[in-house]
């Protein structure tokens, strides 16, 4: 991102931001309520419309570009509060972030052997997902009875399903109990090694988060004040004012 | 009531039945499944109804080979004397004819929804109901100020194609109607259980989430509308052909707020609760109906607005005691998540 700038109203939600994320790694957002982390997360996303500035994947400009756009370049998100499809069933749930289901479309639809096997690949990697993040006894129940925190990891699930490059999540681990938020960040990591993934990750919890990411970013106030390695970000003394002290 | 009177009393039932589900079936898969309020639906029953009269007279000449230079909508009447007695002297060709003015009727549904649709689609839900309610009134007026369409206020008649049945016609009418409406049913039910039902419904949950995971929210949307209007045009050009008539007043009162009310008891975003609200819906309103003047020493009022008091206190009762209706919609499982015999369930 250069020097992007959002505004709502008067306010000034960020203000000249500008910070990249290396192919690859794990880089975390810090910083207080209201500083301007998930708009930046809604503007890369095409959620947000920058009042200014650029937004670049790679060597392609995306600023602007409309949320399927986004989603489709290979780019996917979580939201600060859950944001499930309510009478979805949690496996359903995975199943419709899959980008390129045949039985999606009104005319295949109708023929069942277009799509079946397919719909029987999705569901088979989707279990295993559920699997994984503990959810597996949810999965054929509508997610509206989940818990707070097993909402946030369905949404995880979901961007999973994506198979994208680039993740964004904002607060993935609120509401999860450390055990199974050390094994989250811990398969993030394993991710990365495995297939080259990058994650964007927004998160108030640093005793579980800093012993995962590569970069730091903080946030305050809509501007970027810091970024770098954790060791040095947070005993950066703007940090510790802004942010670290509260 | 006599046994006659309880068989023409239930063959009436049924063939309304049929018609009113059909309609509610395609408000359920905007409304209930997708999330548009449709408060439109009379446009694309009633230009199913329209299109469907003002073509079958003329489609019915060419194909039957009728030598006649009247005009089939200002001769209505004659014409469809030299059209009738080839109809009802055979059974396959006025089959063949119904499937023609079905598919006619479909497609002028599917028609208007495009018309009143394509310029609000984008908007939000609310904004989308009022551009769709204000394009309901429309074709009203057209049917009663252009007379080539229908004749005018005074209307035409259509073919009769249940005419072979001779006696039998409004049994056989009905049931060759419960038949397409049963068949129609079974399609809406299976196609909500595919993947791009999922869809839908993901839309109407969360359209925002659903944006963000690269579904083209307007074109998913547009297909709900296109197939919930041939759905409701099917239905306009079933119960012309049964009526036998068509007349410019289809009022939105009949066909956007009463599937509105049958689909809201029924449960929305079930079919099988549309179903059984529908059936409830108007098997009370015809029993209102029939009975309702023997009630009428006793009240305080004249009894023929005793079927909108009753149904519109039911109405007001569901929507607070049991909004969800009388049957919740049921989160259906995967048909590729089902454990096959002998395998255990994924997960």
């Amino acid at each position: 991102m250069k020097e992007v700038v959002t505004s709502f109203g008067k306010l000034r939600a960020l203000d000249g931001v500008t910070l990249s994320v290396e192919a690859g790694s794990v880089t975390l957002l810090i910083g207080p309520n209201g500083s301007g982390k998930t708009t930046l997360v809604n503007v890369i996303t095409g959620f947000q419309r920058p009042g200014g500035g650029h937004v670049y994947y790679g060597e392609k400009e995306i600023t602007g570009w409309s949320p399927q756009r986004v989603y489709r370049l290979g780019i996917t998100r979580t939201f600060q509060v859950p944001s499930l499809f309510g009478k979805l069933t949690t496996l359903q749930n995975l199943l419709v972030a899959d980008k390129t289901h045949p039985g999606e479309s009104f005319l295949k639809s109708h023929l069942r052997h277009l799509w079946i096997n397919h719909e029987k690949e999705t569901v088979e990697k989707a279990s295993g997902i559920l699997q994984t993040l503990g959810l597996a006894e949810q999965s054929d129940k509508p997610v509206s009875v989940l818990s707070g925190g097993q909402m946030k990891l369905t949404e995880l699930g979901r961007a999973l399903m994506s198979d994208a490059k680039l993740y964004l999540l904002d607060e993935p681990i609120s509401g999860v109990n450390p055990t199974l938020a050390l094994e989250i960040f811990a398969r993030i990591v394993s991710l990365r090694k495995q297939f080259g993934m990058t994650f964007f990750i927004i998160e108030h919890r640093l005793d579980i988060a800093l012993k995962y990411v590569d970069y730091v970013n903080v946030m305050a106030s809509g501007k970027l004040i810091a970024a770098g390695a954790p060791v040095q970000v947070v005993s950066d003394p703007k940090v510790i004012e802004a942010y670290l002290a509260r | 009531m006599t046994l006659d009177q309880v068989i023409l009393f239930t063959v009436d039932l049924l063939a309304l039945f049929s018609v009113y589900l059909i309609i509610s079936l395609g408000l359920n898969l905007q409304q209930g499944v997708t999330g548009i309020p449709n408060f439109g639906l009379v446009l694309a029953v009633a230009g199913g109804a329209y299109i469907t009269a003002s073509l079958s007279t003329r489609l019915a000449i060419y194909l039957l080979n009728v030598h006649t230079s009247l005009d089939p909508i200002v001769n209505n009447v004659t014409v469809l004397q030299l059209v009738n007695p080839i109809l009802r002297s055979s059974p396959w060709i006025s089959i063949g004819l119904l499937i023609l003015f079905l598919i006619i009727g479909g497609a002028s549904g599917a028609l208007m929804g495009l018309i009143s649709s394509a310029p609000a689609i984008r908007l939000r839900e609310d904004y989308l109901a009022i551009t769709l309610l204000a394009f309901g009134e429309i074709l009203n007026v057209v049917g009663t100020g252009y007379d080539p369409l229908i004749g005018g206020p005074a209307g035409t008649s259509l073919p009769d194609i249940f005419g072979w049945a001779g006696q039998y016609r409004f049994y056989w009418a009905t049931l060759i109607m419960l038949l397409v409406a049963v068949m129609l049913f079974v399609y809406i039910e299976r196609l909500v259980k595919t993947p791009f039902g999922r869809v839908l419904k993901a839309i109407r949950d969360n359209e925002n989430t659903a944006m963000s995971l690269g579904k083209d929210i307007t074109r998913y949307r547009m297909s709900s509308i296109l197939i919930g209007s041939i759905l409701c045009g099917i239905a306009g050009a079933l119960w012309a052909l049964y009526s036998g008539a068509v007349t410019p007043s289809y009022d939105r009162l009949d066909y956007t707020f009463l599937p509105w009310l049958m689909v809201l008891l029924g449960g929305m975003g079930s079919n099988v609760g549309t179903a059984v609200g529908t059936l409830v819906f108007v098997t009370l309103d015809e029993l209102i109906d029939y009975f309702k003047y023997s009630f009428a020493p006793f009240l305080p009022f004249n009894v023929v607005w005793l079927n909108y008091l009753l149904l519109g206190l039911l109405t007001i009762f569901i929507l607070i005691y049991r909004p969800e209706g009388i049957i919740r919609e049921k989160w259906t499982s995967t048909p590729a998540a089902r454990p096959q015999t002998g395998e255990a369930k994924p997960g």
